[in-house]
């Protein structure tokens, strides 16, 4: 099985159990209501006139919230009053657990790394699903062409028996997530600092470090023959919102999911994301998915971005310590002496 | 067989139960889930590396022979957040570790259950955001 495909399960899982916390001393948050309108709250100003959203902002609170919803709650995208109740009692379960200075006598031994070794949710995710539109929650139907699509040679496809540096993905090589993948919420490092100047934007992602430069002027993207891992972003302001669309994309590359994971996206994706402060500590994210090579139709992911305190970006330094390039690669070639000394 | 070097016989399928969801990469690619390692050793350095965090330990056999090994922790960066420093964790400083041992046979493994000798657990998730290391 896919590496991805296992973090991707595995997160899907996770969601069918308690939800985590992480600071036990932070004041769990009242149980939500339904999402504050996005006009009740002014938020500052920039000394040049614009909307201030700088700050360092994570999608922690929705880790482990599927991408796609769960059959059982049908067109219902946030939780009730008591499901929220319950997930916040987890939580609460969760960071005493977290709490325990020593290993229970009868712990097990598994394959994964202790859990209070991860980064955790602060309270509950109000949404069943990370897509808010189509009303089901769930990803549009994948195109027959897109299905048969192959990702290039070299470009990663996290092969189980790699026979090279590029038979990984883009994430495990840590070269890149893509744009979604570096901002939906994942098992760790979410963090999302925004640093605005006069006409300009950038987004600094704390995983595999992107640094997202958006400029404001406008106009039209660069020509089509330009393309990247991270696209050609332009951004403009829409009252309070920052409205980013991204095109010229490479394609073929990184996948919408966590990580970039799933099925990879086409050159013809073109992503609209809305920002929109929404109180000081909460930004309203949206992001509206229009890939005609790969869905029959566009769809919206949401979540909420946060300020916590304390809170700051670390460096990501990823590639030098990648330790497990060279691991897998020598797993692989014992496996195969292993298989040949069989015969 | 080292006592303080035990591979241990447990079945591979109880043992796959807990889902590796921590991970940078996927544990399969790296780490054999058939071959469970539980060792004593000493703190040689800890390695603030991302994605992840590396111990480097000095593994005692019963002959007084010293081997080095190589335990996988968890990403730095989370660790950091729970409150963990370079301090955290000093050279000379006795654990105990059990995972599982590389795929190609080298001395690493991934870190499963790593405690103090008492039975503490290593990185105590009790910490927030900012804050200090948890009293050990």
């Amino acid at each position: 099985m896919k590496p991805l495909v296992v973090i991707i399960i595995a997160i899907v899982v996770l969601t069918a159990l308690p939800a985590f916390a992480q600071n036990p001393k932070a004041a769990p948050a009242a149980a939500p209501k339904a999402p504050a309108a996005a006009k009740a709250w002014t938020g500052p100003k920039t000394p040049w006139g614009d909307p201030d959203i700088q700050g360092t902002w994570t999608s922690d609170d929705c880790i482990g919230t599927p991408l796609n919803r769960p059959a059982q709650f049908g067109d219902r995208l946030y939780y009730t009053e008591q499901e929220l109740a319950d997930r916040e009692a987890s939580l609460a379960r969760q960071a005493d657990n977290d709490k325990q200075e020593f290993v229970a006598s009868n712990a097990r031994v598994g394959t994964g790394p202790p859990g209070h070794w991860g980064e955790r949710a602060r309270r509950p995710c109000r949404q069943t699903s990370l897509i808010v539109d189509p009303p089901n929650g769930r990803t549009p139907d994948v195109l027959p062409e897109a299905r048969t699509r192959r990702v290039p040679e070299g470009a990663g496809n996290d092969n189980p028996m790699p026979a090279s540096w590029e038979d990984f993905s883009y994430y495990i090589r840590c070269i890149t997530r893509g744009v979604t993948g570096s901002i939906f919420p994942v098992i760790y490092g979410n963090g999302q600092q925004i640093v605005q100047g006069p006409g300009f934007v950038t987004i600094l992602q704390e995983m595999v470090h992107e640094a997202r430069v958006i400029p404001l002027k406008g106009g039209a993207h660069t020509s089509s023959n330009i393309r990247s891992y991270m696209g050609d972003a332009r951004g403009h302001w829409e009252g309070n919102t920052l409205v980013v669309e991204t095109t010229n994309f490479l394609g073929n590359r990184t996948g919408l999911g966590g990580n970039g994971g799933g099925m990879p996206t086409s050159d013809a994706l073109k992503l609209t994301e809305r920002y929109t402060r929404v109180s000081p500590n909460e930004l309203k994210y949206e992001v509206t998915i229009d890939d005609p090579k790969t869905y029959v139709s566009p769809f919206k992911v949401g979540f909420p971005l946060t300020q916590e305190p304390g809170y700051q970006n670390f460096e990501y330094a990823c590639h030098e310590g990648n330790n497990a390039m060279f691991n897998s690669l020598s797993g692989a070639r014992a496996q195969e002496k292993t298989a040949q000394e069989k015969k | 067989m080292r006592k303080t070097l035990a591979v241990l016989t447990t079945t591979a399928g109880l043992l796959l139960a807990a889902v590796p969801v921590w991970a940078h990469h996927a544990f399969a690619a790296e780490f054999d889930a058939s071959k469970p390692v539980k060792f004593r050793a000493t703190v040689v350095k800890m390695e603030w590396i991302n994605p992840h965090a590396w111990i480097q330990l000095d593994v005692k056999g019963d002959d007084g022979k010293v081997t080095r090994w190589a335990v996988e922790a968890a990403a730095p960066n989370a660790l950091l957040r729970r409150g963990w420093n370079k301090s955290s964790l000093l050279p000379g400083t006795e654990i105990l570790v059990e995972g599982f041992q590389a795929k190609d046979g080298s001395n690493k493994a991934n870190g499963s259950i790593i405690t103090f000798t008492d039975g503490r657990k290593l990185f105590v998730g009790s910490s927030g955001d900012g804050e200090g290391p948890p009293k050990q």
